[in-house]
């Protein structure tokens, strides 16, 4: 028996990270909020079961970033079947640098942009990141470091090099 | 000015935190109604599945006074087109030699000229979606594979022309608009060198017998892929039906108990071959009613194209 409430409460607690998750990782503000609608969505079709999930944020992460690597089409076809609401609310504009980085990010492979994403918006170490994945550590630092190297050189100004340097052995 | 890459997803985290991704209440609402569609949808088009074979069987089975078909006979077009007149330059000519494309006939009766290969795929060449099973979702021309790998073999490479494929996103006739899409074919059309597209077809049959199991390709804990060739007639000049069966796996990965299907047939007209690979969408499994209406439009695309 699905529980609503639960349900409702982990909805609450988690979508905001989630967005942010969506964002860095598809590199677009629609795609990224019906990738994160259609995990919700499925999410909830397994309450039964996800609720005695002992990570069930991750496994809306994985669910976001498989759907996110899916095919194109899957993506087109969310956006038009799943926008049942009328037109999105009007919100402000992005930031120049929020622009500026998910410009860049969309020229980093997949992998990278999960792992950059894990590591800047939750905070998350590199062991903890290999253990969501499913790689090993190696390849997490491999995937991060190659990751901010091409963000820098796709964002001149951009300081990384003090920033890294304690973060990836 | 200098900035961190920490300072930027910041940046991108405020932005996200401004788009709202709606009630939890009216998501959990949309996901049971979506899956009770879902549910039906499935139970009625198995219905309708087995209604259809029942008349086909009945349709199709010769009543006992009725004159058998001579040997070798070719297989009945759908739609009987006349030998081309002079100057029509149409490939689609009606197959005087069983088994044969155009290619490689030899002009059958006098004043009727060798078919001419085409070189180049228009749009109109690509059927139309009935209009119940349209997504409101336009197809996208691609560069994809147009089979699904068959433990490696190499199909008619060498002999193409001309290739155009287009991914295409369909409903069933059943789901209503602005609901999840039921299935997607990759569907492209070829033209062959002249008198190579039934080689191709015949490569294709050998291809699906030599591979009757396979790993999936990507991921160790997909599985087996399982192939059969399925008979088929009565699409264009001849036609390769197969389906591919794996089992089933939920968005975990998990087994899910029922298997997959896909349907892939390929269909030739002259020296052209269309195939239409049923990919699904989210698991689902192909719809022979469904890939046998798409198909019967398909191949009269191609015929309106061809003259």
């Amino acid at each position: 028996m699905r529980d609503g409430q639960s349900f409702d409460d982990f909805y609450r607690s988690t979508t905001r990270r989630m967005m942010r998750y969506g964002y860095a990782v598809v590199g677009d503000y629609d795609e990224a909020q019906d990738l994160v609608q259609e995990a919700y969505a499925r999410a909830w079709r397994q309450w039964g079961r996800l609720s005695a999930h002992p990570a069930p944020e991750a496994w809306l992460r994985l669910v976001v970033s498989r759907l996110a690597t899916d095919r194109w089409r899957r993506l087109r076809g969310l956006r038009g079947a799943l926008r049942l609401a009328g037109p999105p609310p009007s919100v402000s504009p992005p930031s120049e640098d929020s622009v500026l980085l998910v410009q860049a990010l969309r020229q980093v492979p997949a992998t990278h942009r999960r792992a950059l994403a894990l590591h800047y918006l939750f905070d998350m170490p590199v062991e903890e990141i290999a253990d969501e994945i499913g790689v090993p550590v190696g390849t997490v630092k491999s995937w991060l470091s190659r990751g901010r190297a091409r963000l820098a050189a796709l964002l001149p100004d951009l300081a990384v090099v003090e920033l890294e340097a304690t973060d990836v052995a | 000015m200098s900035r961190e890459l920490s300072e930027l997803y910041r940046s991108l985290a405020a932005d996200a935190d401004a788009r709202d991704v709606g009630l939890p209440d009216v998501l959990r609402h949309r996901a049971d109604r979506r899956a009770r569609f879902r549910a039906a949808g499935g139970t009625l088009a198995v219905g309708l599945v087995v209604v259809g074979v029942v008349i086909g069987a009945q349709v199709v089975t010769p009543p006992s006074a009725s004159v058998p078909a001579p040997a070798g006979a070719p297989t009945p077009s759908t739609s009987p087109s006349p030998s081309p007149t002079g100057g029509s330059p149409s490939p689609s000519v009606p197959p005087t030699t069983p088994g044969r494309s155009p290619g490689t006939t030899s002009p059958g009766a006098t004043g009727t000229q060798p078919a001419r290969t085409p070189t180049s795929i228009p749009d109109r060449a690509f059927f139309a979606l009935a209009p119940t099973n349209q997504v409101g979702i336009a197809p996208e021309f691609r560069d994809e594979a147009v089979l699904p790998n068959l433990c490696g073999a190499d199909i008619g490479g060498e002999a193409v022309v001309h290739r155009r494929t287009r991914l295409l996103i369909y409903k069933l006739p059943q789901t209503p608009k602005g609901y999840v899409p039921d299935g997607s074919y990759t569907h492209s059309i070829t033209i062959y060198r002249a008198g190579r597209a039934d080689d191709v077809l015949k490569e294709l049959r050998q291809a699906v017998r030599d591979c009757p199991v396979q790993k999936m390709p990507g991921d160790d804990t997909l599985g087996e892929s399982r192939q059969r060739l399925i008979p088929d007639s009565g699409f264009g000049d001849e036609s390769v039906l197969f389906e591919m069966r794996s089992a089933g796996q939920d968005v975990n990965g998990d087994p899910t108990g029922a298997d997959v299907v896909r349907l892939v047939r390929a269909i030739r007209v002259g020296d052209v071959v269309t195939i239409l690979w049923e990919q699904g969408w989210e698991g689902t499994s192909s719809q022979r009613a469904q890939v046998d209406a798409d198909g019967r439009r398909a191949v009269a695309a191609i015929r309106r194209w061809l003259g």
